[in-house]
């Protein structure tokens, strides 16, 4: 805090020290020269109250270089007796670090509580932003590995899409598992795409324009898009035709009782 | 600072000093100023007789009000009425076996998934076996037919009906409500659901129930379409307690409380860590603004005019 | 007095440090706040939750 009465003597100062042509003059308030002084008068009326209010033009100056404080030193009024007030005992500065030390205790549990209390709000407002549990209930695939028999593609939906669950016959595996990765568009191994050879999980939206190919149709005995024509194979690698990418191969997990989750 | 915050806004006019030039202001304009005094006393005599007629008019009505014949349910002590007390999770269990075998019947519970039950009532395997007794119509399939399968934890509790017009077709035309919020829909709340069903009574002498309607007096209008579902032994309990009617219509109303209010638990858990924190900040408050305050509050200002 | 002015000047004395301390112990406040306060929860509602009923089974 800048105490504008200290400041003001600073400038005062200076400007005595550096003559310029300037006339320095401090006009804080001006006094006139003969003190009229008013009978006050009693305000007990709205009518008495207004009136005591300045009508006229008023001004206040206020700035660096003006005291716009002014202080009465007076020496007719008794410092008032504190020693109702004073520590009896010791000396205060004894007793200081004890006393400051269980403010700051204070302080610190209040600042503990807060941040603790600030953290279970944030945290639930964070939470709020998470998929809801209706979302998340939804957003997993059971299927039971049994129902599929084998050499047959089975499609379910999941998260709106077409799931392909393909059962491999033991000449699919062998073949896709030969073909070298030189012939692919996207390269890919078959063990890359597969947790258990058998069992192929993959996303039935076609890598070009997202149609939905078809099961065990194709030049290479996997999935066909009728749309503009991509093969893929039976690994769900794209072989032929204008899709550039493999089908996508969702997260999934085999679950210990013979089921199938994905997601 | 205070100083020139203070000269800053009397400047700006952000403060007003005089509130009395103001008020002068706005008297010099009321036109009531120029009434004579018995006017004024004559309007003020009968503005307040006007009020207080109206007053004792309205606590009158309020004291007679008779306009239908309803019985409000008693409160009982249910065991989760206490202001930290959870749901009898053996309760919500019981009834939900009550819900399924008696109310399931009639009534639908769109708003709860077999989801919702695990770690409430069931374990994940047991939710499981119970969804997977109901069939759930999905589909389409590849061939654009709908189908029907086991049901699923994601599955919400099946409907009896296929839409309302037919559930009042099976009902004498009134319509069994959707039970997942009941107990809030219903003033009276578990109590309401509770004295309901132990509250099938035969008709006081002049009421008049159409056929296929029962008399409730805590039913408001007395007639209800809904029969007594409630008698001892309608079912036999899973943990052997003893299936009396008021047993099956306690545990039903609880789980009816636990599937309007899910988060039952969970808020009262809340209370209890709010109530703790927030008294222990208001001590720690309390304690820095004496702190903060003392120096001027043990400030003494003495003045002496001038002489 | 020793140990008063040795904690103050350690700890109280920076903001740093005051600062360091309290999110230090909101941690184990944490923890043991939401203990406790769960704790007195069971204690009320004993063989009334669904832990209570799963230990039937």
């Amino acid at each position: 805090m800048i105490k504008t009465g200290n400041f003001s003597k600073l400038i005062k100062s200076t400007s005595q020290v550096v003559s310029n042509s300037y006339k320095t003059s401090n006009k804080a308030a001006v006094i006139g020269k003969k003190d009229v002084t008013q009978p006050p008068t009693l305000l007990l009326t709205n009518g008495n109250l207004a009136k005591s209010l300045p009508t006229g033009n008023f001004y206040v100056c206020s700035g660096p270089g003006v005291t716009t404080q002014v202080r009465f030193a007076h020496t007719d009024i008794n410092v008032p007796d504190w020693s109702s007030y004073r520590r009896q005992d010791k000396k205060s500065t004894e007793s200081e670090d004890t006393r400051k030390n269980f403010t700051y205790l204070i302080a610190g549990a209040g600042t503990v509580g807060g941040a603790y209390a600030a953290k279970s709000v944030v945290t639930h407002f964070i939470s709020s932003m998470s998929a809801s549990a209706d979302v998340l209930a939804m957003a997993k695939i059971e299927v039971k590995l049994s129902d599929i028999p084998e050499g047959k593609s089975v499609t379910f939906k999941w998260r709106g899409k077409p799931l392909f669950i393909r059962h491999r016959t033991g000449s699919e595996i062998s073949t896709e598992q030969g073909v070298p990765l030189s012939q692919l568009r996207d390269p890919e191994s078959d063990s890359q795409r597969t947790q258990k050879p058998e069992w192929l999980v993959v996303i039935g939206v076609c890598t070009h324009l997202g149609c939905v190919p078809i099961a065990n149709a194709g030049d290479f005995g996997g999935y066909y898009c009728p749309c503009h024509g991509s093969h893929y194979d039976a690994s769900g690698r794209i072989r032929k035709g204008p899709a550039p990418l493999n089908l996508e191969v969702p997260t999934y997990v085999f679950a210990d009782d013979g089921s199938l989750v994905v997601g | 600072m205070a100083a020139t915050v203070g000269r800053i806004c009397a400047g700006a006019g952000l403060l007003k000093t005089s509130n009395g030039a103001v008020f002068n202001q706005i008297n010099a304009f009321s036109t009531t100023r120029e009434w004579s005094k018995g006017r004024r006393m004559v309007l003020a005599t009968v503005g307040a007789l006007a009020g207080g007629a109206g007053a004792l008019m309205f606590a009158l009505d309020q004291s007679v009000k008779a306009s239908d014949l309803e019985l409000h349910p008693p409160k009982n002590p249910w065991s989760h009425s206490g202001l930290i007390n959870s749901l009898d999770h053996s309760s919500v269990r019981r009834g939900y076996e009550v819900y399924k075998q008696v109310c399931a019947a009639c009534h639908s519970m769109k708003y709860i998934a077999y989801r919702n039950l695990i770690g409430v009532s069931h374990t994940e395997d047991e939710a499981k076996a119970e969804a997977a007794e109901m069939m759930v119509t999905d589909g389409p399939d590849e061939a654009g037919n709908m189908f029907q399968r086991p049901g699923k934890l994601s599955d919400y509790f099946p409907n009896p009906y296929a839409n309302e017009e037919a559930a009042r077709a099976a009902n004498n035309g009134a319509f069994p409500p959707d039970l997942s919020y009941i107990v809030s829909a219903r003033h009276g709340g578990e109590d309401y659901i509770f004295s309901l069903l132990t509250g099938y009574c035969d008709a006081p002498a002049g009421i008049v129930l159409r056929e296929g309607q029962y008399y409730n007096p805590y039913f408001p209008g007395g007639a209800i379409s809904m029969a007594q579902a409630l008698y001892n032994e309608v079912l036999e309990y899973e943990d052997g307690t003893p299936a009396t009617a008021s047993q099956l219509a306690k545990d039903v109303a609880t789980f009816l409380k636990w599937t309007a209010e899910p988060e039952h638990d969970d808020r009262k858990r809340m209370l209890i860590k709010a109530a703790g924190m927030f008294s222990f900040l208001l001590v720690v408050t309390y304690y820095l603004k004496r702190h903060k305050w003392t120096n001027i509050k043990t400030r003494k200002i003495e003045f002496k005019p001038r002489k | 007095m020793a140990l008063n002015s040795t904690l103050y000047n350690a700890i109280f004395k920076r903001t740093s440090t005051f600062v360091l301390l309290a999110m230090a112990s909101t941690f184990f406040f944490e923890r043991t706040f939401d203990l406790s306060a769960e704790s007195i929860f069971r204690s009320v509602n004993q063989g009334k939750l669904y832990e209570d009923i799963k230990k039937e089974e």
